[in-house]
């Protein structure tokens, strides 16, 4: 818990959101996207490391490397396109 | 004389007096001598002065008592009567004479409503919206759950996916009509970072253009007429992006110029707001149109095709900026300044000590904490994780404007995930909290 406390600060969160959305962002909706976000399933973050790792392996790289990360991204962005 | 009671009369009359003219001889006693009421009046030393009168028989004050209290009863009973009498004074009531007080004292007054009352309505709607929104999140935590254990048994995937494929078709089909969408389309993969790497889905693309659609395709209309021959010359390499653009290829002057005017998405803002400066100074020798660097692309527009020429070798130029920063070589120069969002806020980045535990811990499931991310390789997961929110609160906007509100709530964070959630097959649900 406590190591995972700071994980998307809620301001920052909600910054983003209002500024790409040139919308208000209601009262909680900011934690419900940072608990979004924290989701396993959910987070982009899961998806793109786990896919990137997969993908690194596959190429036999022992870390993750930026070129693999990167070509996973339109893929993990792409599933997670409301 | 249709009815009877005329033929009985006259035959009273005639067994009375026996003269034709009976009817002229009303005030006469005998004419009525038998009907009781008449008799009962007869009494009153008055009665042959208010027989000429229409309406003599209320005006006749009652010798006895018991008639009073009759006639009181009766104006009482029936008041419409005495509304019809409007000259005269009408017998005073308590209420009479309590409403006559009330026009005496307050002539002009109107019913009042008591401050109280009015004052207690609108607290209630404040008190309604702030009560929803508790009711909202109260509801969507079970929300938030449930779809997620019932989509492991049905995979919904196939109806999430459709809307893209639908859209598919409809590029391919017209493409004489689709030109001006077309044009719009690129035109924002261009400004929008994420759109630049032909994730966008064009339902994304026209939702935010709908207000502009109609404008943008007047003057484009005119523009795919005016630029026939010339634009092959200038529009060579320019798009190397997709085989639509090999049809697209007269159109390439129409997406590049926008782009000075939407880079603001990137970074480096002040190059480019310099070289559209200089760009819209050649345009302005003769036309002086001065296009903001922000919006009024229609205008950007519409001045550079009225001259071919001079626009060739600024896009050229724009379009290499653009294109090397939008593509995979934006991430790394650019992460640690702060970037504008298309709607022209400053977007904070994403603190780099999360974004770095949480690839860390997302990626060593496998091999322990110990794997190892390159610097490379997290600000390319930094520069997704970006990318990830502009969608996702471009996702919100466009849920929270479908529901018609101004402000992203809670129910179209809880949409999208719903949304997101129903993709991926059944896998092991975790909240991270």
């Amino acid at each position: 818990m406590a190591a995972t406390q700071k994980l998307y600060p809620r301001g920052t969160v909600k910054r983003i959101v209002k500024a790409h959305s040139n919308r208000s962002v209601s009262k909680n909706a900011d934690i419900l996207v940072r608990s979004f976000v924290r989701d396993y399933r959910s987070a982009p973050n899961a998806w793109l490391m786990r896919e990137a790792s997969i993908r690194s392996r596959k190429s036999g790289e022992k870390n993750i490397s930026a070129n693999a990360v990167r070509k996973v991204t339109e893929k993990t962005l792409r599933k997670f396109q409301g | 004389m249709s009815t009877p009671n005329p033929r009985n009369r006259k035959s009273l009359r005639d067994a009375g007096s026996a003269t034709p003219s009976g009817l002229q001889r009303l005030p006469s006693h005998t004419l009525y001598p038998l009907t009781p009421r008449r008799l009962a009046t007869t009494a009153t030393p008055s009665r042959s002065v208010s027989r000429f009168t229409p309406r003599g028989r209320p005006a006749i004050a009652p010798s006895t008592p018991y008639g009073r209290n009759a006639r009181q009863q009766r104006a009482a009973n029936t008041p419409g009567r005495d509304r019809r009498r409007s000259g005269r004074i009408q017998r005073e009531t308590t209420f009479d004479i309590l409403k006559n007080l009330g026009r005496a004292l307050a002539p002009t007054t109107q019913p009042i409503h008591s401050s109280p009352e009015e004052e207690t309505k609108p607290p209630p709607k404040p008190r309604d919206e702030i009560e929803e929104l508790d009711e909202e999140s109260e509801i969507e935590a079970p929300e938030l759950t449930l779809p997620i254990q019932e989509v492991e048994g049905s995979e919904e995937g196939s109806t999430a996916r459709s809307p893209p494929r639908l859209s598919l078709p409809f590029d391919d089909d017209d493409i004489t009509v689709e030109y001006p969408r077309r044009d719009i389309s690129i035109r924002d993969q261009e400004r929008l970072s994420i759109m630049s790497r032909n994730f966008g889905r064009p339902s994304d693309v026209f939702q935010d253009n709908q207000s502009d659609s109609d404008a943008d395709e007047g003057d484009e209309t005119g523009i795919v007429e005016d630029d026939g021959g010339e634009d092959t010359m200038i529009s060579g390499g320019d798009f190397d992006r997709g085989g639509e653009t090999a049809d697209l290829g007269r159109f390439n002057l129409v997406m590049d110029f926008p782009s000075p005017g939407a880079m603001p998405v990137e970074d480096d803002m002040g190059d480019n707001l310099d070289e559209t400066d200089g760009f819209e100074l050649d345009a302005g020798d003769i036309q002086p149109v001065p296009a903001s660097p922000s919006a009024d692309e229609n205008a950007d527009a519409a001045g550079d095709f009225g001259f071919n020429f001079p626009p060739a070798p600024s896009s050229s130029v724009n379009s290499g900026i653009a294109g090397g920063g939008l593509r995979d070589d934006g991430p790394n120069p650019q992460s640690k300044e702060k970037k504008i969002s298309r709607h022209g806020i400053p977007v904070p980045n994403l603190p780099k000590g999360i974004v770095k535990k949480l690839a860390l811990r997302f990626s060593g499931t496998k091999a322990g904490s110990k794997a190892k991310i390159n610097k490379a390789a997290l600000e390319a997961i930094e520069q997704a994780s970006a990318w990830y929110f502009e969608q996702a609160s471009q996702d919100l906007a466009a849920y929270s404007k479908h529901a018609g509100r101004k402000t992203i709530d809670e129910s179209d964070v809880a949409t999208l995930m719903r949304r997101l959630v129903a993709r991926p097959r059944s896998r092991r649900f975790e909240l991270l909290c």
